[in-house]
């Protein structure tokens, strides 16, 4: 009798002792890139806009090369919080430095931290006086989705 | 404040026994009935986990250890403890975190093998009731993204926190050999199935480990454990006299 209890206990050691694997499921939620439009300030319109050799600063690569869009989409640096690219237009290069506050979330043991993003106010263009970019506006400075617009470009 | 209390608990139970034992003796009892008393205080149990010291020695942690003791009041029936500190760098998926703590687990083993006359193994199954308080620090992280332009490791900064005054309450159900090798010292293994009753939540974090009840899962209140005993038994030997004229 004894003997037997105590065989019904290491098979229900065995059974129970195998864990369920952690998985982040498709479809979390996600860290977001950074949404930009255009505003020709000519018109006061947004308009798609063609750009070359998209490169953050002090990276080697070129995240793209060449593109035609009127929402433009860059990743942030989320264990930082400045990131800058340098964006080439007619062949003129500008530098776009976004300020933001990266918010680390937790979801699960799966899945982890994923970050959030809060765009500063000092967000701005370096190049100045010789670059196509003529001013900067911040309409939503929060990014937890990629739906909505972050950022306008003057140009 | 909890462990003052767990401490206390402990005692009272020892004292308990005590108290029973003395009554006992003062009855009349020719000193040839001893061994068929019902409470049967005979073997105190002191010995260490080998298997924490040799794995936090070989990864680099500090010293973990546990301390195990029992005391045999019944003649298949003892009350047992174990304390334990535990310090522990833990490589999960996401995040990469320290582990550090003490816990201290108490309760009973039952002793289900039939001894040939002068042999003393076990195989037993037991309880306890274990407590736990800890700290987990996080050292360095990947932030989940699909993007990976940028390098989504945090090696400092952000969330890279201690989290500390953690605490956690739970069962274990065990089963578990002790064979004695040499005279009074035995080596042994349990295998432990672990039910948690509470866990503090960290603000921005949860405790995927706790020392003593080891790898908490999601949406899980079940957990696993082992140890590899040694052990040294001191027999009790008390002088029953014949009963006082």
């Amino acid at each position: 009798m004894f003997i037997r209890s105590y065989k019904f206990f290491l098979l229900f050691f065995l059974i129970t002792s195998c864990e369920k694997d952690d998985i982040c499921l498709q479809g979390s939620a996600n860290t977001n890139r950074i949404t930009i439009e255009f505003i020709n300030s000519e018109f006061e319109t947004t308009s798609s806009l063609s750009l070359n050799n998209i490169r953050g600063i002090n990276k080697d690569s070129i995240i793209y090369e060449d593109i035609n869009t009127d929402k433009l989409r860059l990743p942030l640096n989320a264990s930082s919080n400045r990131t800058d690219y340098i964006l080439n237009y007619n062949e003129i290069d500008d530098t776009l430095s976004i300020k933001y506050k990266a918010i680390h979330q937790y979801l699960n043991r799966g899945c982890g931290f994923i970050s959030n993003f809060i765009i500063d106010n000092s967000t701005e263009n370096l190049v100045n006086s010789s670059g196509w970019i003529k001013k900067i506006s911040i309409v939503k400075d929060s990014i937890f989705n990629e739906e909505k617009t972050n950022l306008y470009i003057h140009f | 404040m909890k462990r003052k209390r767990i401490y206390i608990f402990i005692f009272s139970l020892s004292t308990i026994n005590f108290i029973v034992g003395q009554e006992i003796q003062n009855e009349e009892i020719d000193s040839l009935d001893v061994k068929e008393k019902f409470i049967n205080i005979d073997k105190l149990s002191i010995g260490v986990d080998l298997y924490k010291p040799i794995y936090s020695s070989t990864n680099n942690d500090d010293l973990s250890y546990e301390l195990i003791t029992s005391l045999r009041i019944f003649k298949d029936f003892s009350i047992a403890a174990e304390i334990g500190s535990l310090d522990k760098y833990i490589e999960d998926e996401n995040v990469n975190f320290t582990s550090t703590g003490e816990y201290i687990k108490f309760g009973f083993d039952y002793n289900l093998f039939n001894n040939w006359s002068g042999m003393d193994n076990s195989i037993y199954l037991g309880m306890r009731f274990a407590t736990s308080s800890f700290n987990n620090k996080i050292e360095n992280y990947t932030v989940r993204n699909p993007d990976s332009y940028w390098s989504n490791n945090v090696l400092n900064g952000f969330e890279t926190i201690n989290h500390s005054n953690q605490n956690a309450n739970w069962f274990e159900f065990l089963v578990g050999i002790k064979v004695e090798t040499i005279k009074n010292i035995y080596f042994g293994i349990s295998l432990r199935l672990n039910r948690l009753i509470s866990n503090s939540s960290p603000n921005n974090f949860t405790n995927l480990y706790i020392p003593g009840f080891n790898k908490v899962t999601d949406d899980n209140s079940w957990g696993s454990g082992f140890n590899y005993t040694l052990t040294y038994s001191l027999p009790l030997k008390f002088n029953k006299k014949a009963p006082i004229k």
